[in-house]
């Protein structure tokens, strides 16, 4: 690989131990991949946040990189922690946990990177322009990027983000080139995708028959950013797909290169009913309803206040949205928010359904408008999710 | 004594004993870094430990913040020897690094089918080979 002279003194240790290690590791991740350079990023987003999924072993990497007191050398942000930083007890989360979480934050906030513990930058003003080349890690983040924005990265990891993040370069392969970015699927939508688990069940049928296939979307109408979202989450969650087309609606499907598309396929009415009947488990009554993956918007919100209307949710049935702290302290925020508690919804901040640990401990039916967040819930077997559309959920646990 | 061809992703040369495992490996949740122990129940090499072995898997799986399990093993002294892969994935790659463990893919061949457990190896990442000493 090609290397600058700032680049190539960075790998020898000029720069310390720590430099030196994590440009190692963007170099070797780039050689594996065939790059045969480096390129600067504009910013980062950094997974391996709650310590329900990275645990010890992070430790003994951060007392590596503060030894040296590396520091992020572009904008760099957190996905969702595995707690809400303030809510945490009345999640059901231990003092144990809350502890080795904060500890995990503060490591991320010394080394100069926001703590928005976030899946959804994007909401809070983090909005990719195109043909920016970043470091993302969060899946459904990175699709966003690619898919809505037009933007440019990798499927990172948690540490390959970090690394970038610190050091400014990304190894130039997969998504940074134009030509890995060209569909090879049609696909015809034939079915109507009113409501945002619509999109979502559209992304698991998707992701689950064509792994990391980047499809073009055809008979989509409407693309607000909320459905969009839905659509990329659940096809990285089921199909590792980082980047998709919506003709007439994402920004480079007008012009981007057809002539690879090598199969058509359509998405019909019978498609979409699987995947609904494939998450549809619970016989009892469900005891939680978990919404907000990706986070919420301010309008998943105002759409969940308006159909509540005078109505309150059922005694005995707990209804958690998840969502960002920058989001939820906005003024147009607090306007429903107090109103929305007092009628049993409760929104917690900075963590999702997914990173903590409390909904495998404490909840088993569980009902859900995100494909993704069924797919990682009822992955190891503990839980048990219907998924519906939000005002199925909404008319079924409120009175 | 067989040789085979790899591709050297991280430098190093060693002598030791395989412990293969026929299906890809998802380190996070699937070794504990604290004893090198797989806790993997659906992997036939449960309960064993990668401490000190040339590890030989056809590929990793699972969430990338397996390479900090992969570091976690080298800080607590039970980290494996040697990393020989079929594919080594971003996951492994940023893992060897960190902990500083040989490692190599890319073989001639299946690794995980010429390679037994119990078979003594050497590793030579310059000369870009493994010797295979067969178990008798």
């Amino acid at each position: 690989m090609f290397l600058t002279k700032e680049q190539q003194m960075m790998l020898d240790g000029e720069y310390g131990f720590a430099i030196a290690k994590l440009t190692k590791l963007v170099v070797k991740i780039g050689e594996v991949n065939d790059a045969t350079k480096l390129i600067p990023i504009k910013n980062a987003q950094i997974a391996g946040v709650s310590y329900f999924t990275v645990g010890d072993p992070i430790f003994s990497f951060f007392n590596m990189l503060s030894k040296d007191k590396v520091k992020v050398s572009v904008p760099s942000w957190l996905n969702p922690a595995g707690m809400d930083m303030e809510r945490w007890e009345e999640m059901g989360v231990l003092e144990s946990f809350a502890d080795k979480q904060r500890r995990i934050i503060q490591h991320y906030k010394e080394m100069g990177i926001e703590t928005t513990l976030t899946c959804t930058p994007y909401l809070i003003g983090h909005q990719p322009k195109l043909g920016d080349h970043l470091a993302w890690s969060e899946s459904s983040a990175v699709s966003m990027a690619n898919a809505y924005y037009g933007a440019r990265t990798n499927r990172e990891g948690g540490p390959s983000s970090l690394a970038s993040a610190i050091i400014g370069y990304t190894a130039d392969y997969g998504l940074h080139k134009v030509e890995n970015r060209v569909p090879s699927i049609i696909v015809d939508v034939n079915t109507s995708t009113a409501n945002f688990s619509d999109f979502s069940a559209l992304g698991y049928w998707y992701g689950e028959k064509f792994h990391g296939v980047i499809p073009y979307f055809k008979g989509i109408k409407n693309t607000h950013i909320d459905q969009v979202k839905m659509l990329g989450a659940a096809m990285a969650a089921s199909g590792s797909v980082a980047h998709f087309h919506i003709e007439n609606h994402t920004p480079e499907a007008r012009k981007v290169d057809m002539n690879y598309v090598t199969n058509i396929v359509s998405f019909d009415e019978k498609d979409k009913k699987q995947v609904y009947d494939h998450f549809n488990q619970i016989k009892e009554d469900a005891n939680l309803v978990v919404i907000g993956c990706p986070h919420s918007s301010l309008e998943d919100i105002q759409y969940i206040h308006s159909t509540l209307g005078e109505k309150s949710i059922k005694e005995g049935i707990e209804f958690w949205i998840f969502s960002s702290q920058k989001l939820m302290q906005t003024d147009d925020a607090k306007k429903f928010l107090t109103n929305l508690e007092v009628k049993g919804v409760k929104i917690f901040t900075d963590t999702c359904m997914v990173v903590t640990p409390v909904i495998r401990r404490n909840y088993k039916n569980i009902l859900t408008n995100s494909a993704k967040a069924a797919f990682y819930l009822t992955r190891d077997g503990t839980n048990k999710v219907n998924l519906l559309s939000l005002f199925e959920i909404m008319e079924g646990v409120s009175e | 004594m067989k040789t085979i061809k790899i591709r050297p992703i991280v430098e190093g040369s060693v002598e030791g004993e395989a412990l293969v495992s026929p299906i890809p490996i998802s380190f996070l949740g699937g070794v504990d870094s604290e004893t090198g122990i797989i806790t993997d129940s659906e992997n036939p090499l449960f309960g064993e430990s990668i401490a000190g072995k040339i590890f030989v898997f056809p590929e990793s799986k699972g969430s990338t913040v397996g390479s900090y399990v992969i570091y976690g093993l080298s800080v607590n002294n039970v980290a494996p020897l040697a990393l020989i892969a079929n594919k080594a994935e971003t996951i492994v790659v940023a893992g060897a690094i960190l902990a500083n463990i040989p490692l190599v893919d890319k073989a001639d061949q299946d690794v995980t089918l010429s390679i037994k457990t119990g078979d003594k190896l050497v590793i030579d990442t310059t000369e870009e080979i493994v010797k295979i000493k067969k178990v008798e």
